[in-house]
């Protein structure tokens, strides 16, 4: 490496996106820079196992701080991006839940691990029922990076999915169900519901992260520099050519003013960070659609549930315990009359305590109602697709700067009737289904987490084939540049009920494994 | 080799005017820098100072609430949570102190859902049994509780005003006892009694190694004591 050394690749972000880049385009010889807007997370020098009154607000959310990030707590107060710090802005009839973690790595660190393919009925969504745009790519184009994924990730599953949940290269599930979960299974059958083993990301030694899955393979080739505390303030643009050459980055704790250059540029910074960053370039825009189909999953509906049979000591492992995945069964062979796409269901059998906030009562009875119904949980909670439309976007709020003085992001989005209507629909269903069962149901809730709480934005840089109708092309690149590259959630071109994780991770490897032969190609 | 050669090169320019410099303090008379560098000694086997938990041991003031408001959340606490089965109930937990500290702390829309809350339930008092909250007796507060009690899933509470106080004060009050230390010294032991704890993060806002670079306490560039390709990297079967 010398000073001012001209890079291969730029990556921005070192989350699952960036980590994935960095693998593959190393791996294929390229030098690769990444930067990354946070510090090295060290579990072992910046975190230790404390009891709640050892700290000072008792484990309460430190007041004041992290008001839109609802997964917070005292414990994790500090791995947050502060909204001081970097703020947004947003009308205030419409809050969003922008949740974000700039450590090293990223989401990643911290994700549920839910690992789905989106179908045909995510990637064709517009041949289906006329909404939106259909992707430029189909399922099976991307099932091939999908099963290397799988492999990496180390995804465990059974091979039970229908054709709107594709299976994959699992590590095989055998698991029997509890009889609780049978129950249920046999009471969604009205409503043709495919009840399926969960599908989650094993990792290897506890972790499923960029930080250890991608980023060491990326390490090994020696082909790649990394630069932690590097918060990117703009692209910068070749005055001859005009395309992107780099970046001007500030460093987060001197807020010194540095400049990397690069051939190429992969953004990979979290969907509304990337987006973020070309808006304050004014760059790759030539659509006007930079920042437009902000769509993300509505989440926080759904029903707490007892199993009689299960209370005063009763439960046993034969009864409970076990989770399953309820793909999309609205609009798949029917039509719903009140929403297009349709909701999965996240289902638990627990063993567990049941909240207090369950029984309304107090004290002496509420301490006899949590031990008779402890062991007795079953939850379900939707996972609901957001349509994409245009009014719900980002852009630049030119009067709010964050701590480096980057201009803010503006976040403009809302849930239509499409979204309501979905989780009432969830929550109708779930307690038709949980009475069939033989369940109590405790408590239900029909109104959605605020846009945003699903840390599942995706859109606002779409993909397609027309350019005036879409950002990147479907290799994730620019259609005004080639040698730029968005390969986080932000190339989404609808938003499917699942989590994402597993197609943005694919993406990238196509993506980049496209970037690899073109470079070699001599085409870039 | 190169690389390092060349730091070694970069340390002793920085370093050694610093030296010449000191040399000639000497020989004017001036007393050395003092304290000789402090942190010298201070390594993995020092003993490190035992502490503990300020509010656990010492009484902390009150600040927000008004003597009738908290007289009032007394009352709520002791009656939501009282001492059970060997437990220690909101009150020997302190709560109603740590919740005006909370509560002090926090935003104006969650100040003034309490104030407002137990401006209320006493003013229900009053205008029903002509007495304060704080002076009802349990059937009286079971009277006035019961109706505004409802069963909601989490970060959904009730909209309506005395239903979102009245649940959202009874999982506070909940939590901040649970939470207490007079609460973790009772817990039997058992999975399910587990006195509450977690994996803490502290503040990542600076690096220690960069800091001790940037401070110009040194005047010396950071250098990575463990070359790069020495790091541990894992490597799994595929």
């Amino acid at each position: 490496m010398t000073i001012n050394e001209v890079f291969d690749v730029l990556i921005i972000g070192s989350g699952h996106a960036g980590g994935m880049a960095a693998k593959i385009l190393t791996e294929s010889g390229a030098h690769c820079l990444m930067l990354n807007a946070g510090p090295v997370a060290d579990v072992a020098r910046d975190a230790q196992h404390k009891a709640a009154y050892e700290l000072p607000y008792r484990g309460f959310k430190p007041p004041g701080r992290l008001e839109h990030v609802f997964q917070a707590n005292e414990f994790n107060a500090n791995v947050w991006v502060d909204e001081q710090q970097v703020p947004y802005t947003f009308p205030a009839e419409n809050p969003y839940n922008w949740v974000r973690v700039r450590l090293f790595g990223g989401r990643s660190l911290f994700w549920s691990r839910q690992s789905f393919r989106l179908s045909d009925y995510e990637f064709k969504a517009k041949s289906r029922d006329g909404f939106g745009e259909d992707w430029p790519i189909s399922h099976a184009d991307l099932a091939p990076y999908y099963s290397r994924v799988e492999e990496i990730f180390q995804v465990s599953g059974a091979m039970d999915g229908p054709p709107q949940m594709p299976d994959g290269n699992f590590v095989l599930d055998s698991e029997p169900w509890s009889e609780s979960m049978r129950r249920f299974m046999e009471a969604g059958k009205r409503f043709n519901m495919p009840v399926c083993k969960q599908r989650r990301a094993l990792g290897r030694d506890g972790l499923a992260s960029s930080v250890n899955l991608l980023l060491p393979d990326a390490e090994k080739t020696g082909k790649l520099i990394s630069i932690a505390n590097a918060v990117v303030r703009e692209l910068t643009v070749d005055k001859n050519t005009g395309q992107p050459n780099g970046c001007h980055f500030v460093d987060r704790l001197t807020h010194r003013e540095m400049h990397a250059k690069a051939r190429i540029v992969v953004l990979a910074a979290g969907t509304l960070e990337s987006t973020r960053l070309l808006l304050n370039s004014k760059i790759g825009n030539s659509s006007g659609l930079v920042g437009r189909y902000l769509m993300d999953q509505i989440y926080g509906a759904g029903l707490t549930c007892s199993v009689p049979e299960a209370r005063n000591g009763k439960a046993t492992r034969e009864l409970m315990g076990g989770g399953a995945i309820v793909p999309r069964f609205r609009n798949i062979d029917s039509k719903s009359d009140s929403f297009l796409r349709g909701y999965a269901l996240n289902v638990t059998s627990s063993m567990g305590p049941v909240h207090p906030r369950n029984f309304a009562t107090y004290g002496a009875e509420l301490q006899r109602k949590i031990e008779e119904y402890h062991g007795s949980a079953f939850f379900m909670t939707i996972m609901g697709e957001v349509l994409g439309r245009y009014e719900n976007h980002v852009r630049i709020n030119k009067d709010k700067v964050d701590a480096w003085g980057i201009p803010v992001l503006h976040v403009e989005t809302q849930y239509s009737d499409n979204e309501f209507n979905m989780a009432k629909d969830a929550v109708e269903v779930g307690s038709t289904v949980a009475e069939a069962a033989g369940f109590e149901v405790l408590s239900k809730n029909a109104v959605p987490n605020p846009p945003g709480y699903s840390i599942h934005e995706v859109g606002t840089c779409r993909m397609g084939d027309d350019p005036k109708r879409s950002v990147l092309n479907n290799w994730c690149q620019s259609h005004d540049h080639k040698n730029l590259l968005v390969v986080d959630g932000a190339s989404f071109t609808s938003a499917g009920w699942q989590n994402p994780t597993m197609t943005i991770l694919a993406l990238s490897m196509r993506a980049s494994e496209h970037l690899a032969s073109e470079v070699n190609k001599g085409n870039l | 080799m190169l690389r390092r050669g060349f730091v070694r090169a970069m340390i002793s320019v920085i370093v050694a005017p610093r030296a010449l410099l000191s040399q000639q303090a000497g020989k004017t008379g001036l007393p050395p820098p003092a304290p000789v560098p402090w942190t010298l000694g201070l390594n993995p086997k020092t003993p490190l100072p035992q502490t503990e938990v300020a509010d656990t041991i010492t009484e902390s003031e009150q600040r927000f609430f008004t003597a009738a408001q908290m007289a009032t959340l007394v009352r709520l606490s002791d009656v939501f949570l009282p001492p059970l089965e060997g437990k220690p109930g909101a009150l020997q937990a302190e709560t109603p102190v740590f919740l005006d500290f909370l509560i002090g702390s926090s935003p104006a829309s969650r100040q003034a859902m309490y104030v407002d809350g137990l401006n209320w339930l006493d003013a229900e008092a009053q205008s029903k049994y002509k007495r304060p909250f704080a002076k009802l007796d349990d059937v009286q507060v079971d009277a006035l509780l019961k109706p505004w009690l409802r069963t909601w899933m989490n970060d959904h509470p009730p909209t309506e005003l005395q239903e979102n106080f009245i649940n959202i004060a009874h999982d506070d009050i909940r939590t901040a006892t649970l939470n207490s230390k007079a609460w973790s010294e009772t817990v039997s032991g058992e999975p399910k009694d587990a006195a509450p704890s977690g994996l803490y993060w502290y503040p990542m806002q600076f690096q220690p190694e960069i800091c001790s670079a940037c401070s110009g306490s040194t005047g010396m560039p950071h250098v990575k004591a463990v070359p790069k390709a020495s790091h541990k990297i894992p490597s799994y079967p595929r």
